[in-house]
């Protein structure tokens, strides 16, 4: 756990991330291992929610830290924060691999938490967390929580889903139509929180 | 401003929701639109948020040591650095622009192979985990099967004992029938002797019971020629038959014979009941006689001469005469 992670801001976040990358572009595994700890815990948390197994989400977060690494010298800030960056990377793969192993996946669907071989926390905070991540997630969850309650539904399904847009609107029998336009003002109104608050 | 359509498509493709023609038409258009390359990156960032509604999860510390591991081994891509340059000096940069720009396009189709050699090595690490969980679910039917096996062998001996015992017990019980019937016949051979003494002694009873209804008569006699001659007559009125028996009665002339009768008071005249035939050596007679109408009771015998062969009524004289 990095100490500075406990008192920065979200701007100084993002900055510090991008300065671990191209510590990373240079070679410096030492960074390597800094910038693990800042993300390691949301991104695998995104791939156990999505793939619900344990080892699979591990295999994800592996390979996610592998391409960092490798493409570190390719992020251009101007494109966006570094923790997007690999939070599309990791929700990507692990769709993908939802997709490729969706029966599999399925099965697992029925397990419980505890045969995952982790603990869910109720509210999905981390203690454990740096206390910036933390207010960030929490900054998210409450600004998720003023969404009226389907634009939640069609958020939470579009993004850790694996859903095509289709099946979205099968699943929460709604017509397709109605189901893009929650998601168009739900993640609209979110970027606009977030951006107010940040 | 970006028109509602294309903030809808941009908020589908910031989730990765948008397929086919549809993301084509779109990328291409984003292509030449930078506000809407901003747009789409602001809400890919907003998108990315929502990694923290994920229930708080730990990854292991082998995770972290297993990456540190693999990057070790590999190197960073080369940051691309670039410098102004002098116009003239342009050429040369261009021509080395193309050729690494053509050097790039070589290292996406080396990324972009190897990306897809990562993805089959994943989807052999998926089919060896697959692989495995199909053994182990053999290995367990397999152990299951076993346990089946083993039990409906322990019932098949447990099952087998208990036959030899029924078998045992059944020929046990046969011997017990075998034993029973033999002791069921002599019961009913003892029985057919008993009912055989009963009916002997219902039968002793009975001529003991007629015997008290027998009438017996002594016939004294009625001549001169012969006063000591007697006779006894026994009458079973069941049978209607009786016996006479006749001592010391002189013989009959050849043109004549004796016959007996018998006085029912219900008839007017005396009832027939044969000839006595006396045999000349003793003077004696022993007759079973009979009869010729029913008789209901017997007031007196008597026995009379007639002429040769008997009469249906008596016509000569009486010679002896019960009382």
């Amino acid at each position: 756990m990095t100490p500075a992670g406990e008192t920065q801001s979200p701007e100084e976040r993002g900055a510090e991330d991008a300065r671990l990358l191209r510590r990373i572009a240079g070679g410096e595994q030492a960074a390597m291992a800094e910038l693990y700890e800042r993300f390691s815990r949301p991104l695998y948390s995104t791939a156990l929610h999505i793939l619900k197994d344990a080892s699979e989400a591990q295999d994800i977060v592996h390979d996610v830290f592998v391409a960092l690494w490798e493409k570190a010298s390719v992020f251009a800030v101007e494109r966006g924060s570094a923790f997007s960056w690999a939070v599309t990377l990791t929700r990507n793969r692990s769709i993908d691999r939802l997709r490729s192993r969706r029966r599999r996946s399925e099965l697992l669907e029925q397990s419980t938490p505890s045969d995952l071989g982790y603990i869910e926390t109720a509210s999905g905070a981390d203690p454990d967390d740096p206390v910036a991540q933390r207010e960030h997630a929490r900054l998210v969850r409450e600004a998720v929580a003023k969404l009226p309650r389907e634009q939640q539904d069609a958020l939470q399904l579009a993004f850790f889903g694996g859903l095509t847009q289709q099946e979205i609107a099968q699943r929460l029998s709604e017509p397709l139509g109605t189901v893009k336009a929650r998601i168009r003002r739900g993640l609209g109104k979110l970027r606009e929180i977030l951006s107010d608050r940040v | 401003m970006i028109e509602d359509r294309n903030d809808e498509l941009a908020t589908l493709h910031a989730l990765g929701l948008l397929e086919g023609d549809e993301l084509a038409r779109f990328e291409k258009a984003l292509a030449g639109d930078p506000a809407l390359r901003k747009h789409v990156e602001e809400l890919r960032t907003a998108a990315a948020s929502l990694a923290h509604l994920a229930p708080a999860a730990h990854p292991p510390q082998a995770l972290k040591d297993r990456i540190l591991a693999t990057v070790g081994r590999k190197r960073p891509a080369e940051p691309v650095r670039g410098r102004v340059l002098p116009f003239p000096n342009l050429i040369p940069w261009a021509v080395a622009a193309c050729l690494a720009v053509s050097a790039l396009w070589s290292g996406r189709l080396y990324l972009g192979q190897r990306s897809e050699n990562a993805l089959i090595r994943e989807q052999q690490k998926l089919a060896d985990l697959e692989l495995r969980g199909v053994r182990d679910r053999m290995e367990a039917v397999q152990i299951v099967r076993q346990r089946e096996l083993d039990d409906a062998e322990r019932r098949l001996t447990d099952a087998g004992r208990r036959n030899s015992d029924s078998l045992r017990e059944m020929a046990g019980l046969q011997k017990q029938v075998a034993e029973a019937r033999l002791k069921f016949a002599d019961a009913c051979v003892r029985a057919d002797d008993a009912e055989q003494q009963i009916a002997q002694l219902a039968h002793k009873l009975k001529d003991e019971g007629d015997l008290a209804q027998f009438k017996i008569a002594t016939l004294a006699s009625m001549l001169g020629n012969s006063p000591q001659a007697v006779a006894v007559a026994v009458w079973n009125p069941m049978k209607q038959q009786g016996m006479l028996k006749v001592s010391k009665l002189a013989m009959p002339a050849s043109d004549k014979d004796y016959e007996l009768w018998a006085i029912d008071p219900q008839y007017a005249s005396p009832v027939c009941c044969g000839l006595v035939s006396m045999d000349p050596s003793t003077g004696e007679a022993h007759v079973i006689f009979t009869a010729h109408r029913p008789i209901n009771g017997v007031a007196k015998f008597a026995i009379s001469l007639e002429n040769k062969g008997g009469m249906p009524e008596p016509h000569g004289p009486i010679v002896m005469l019960s009382e």
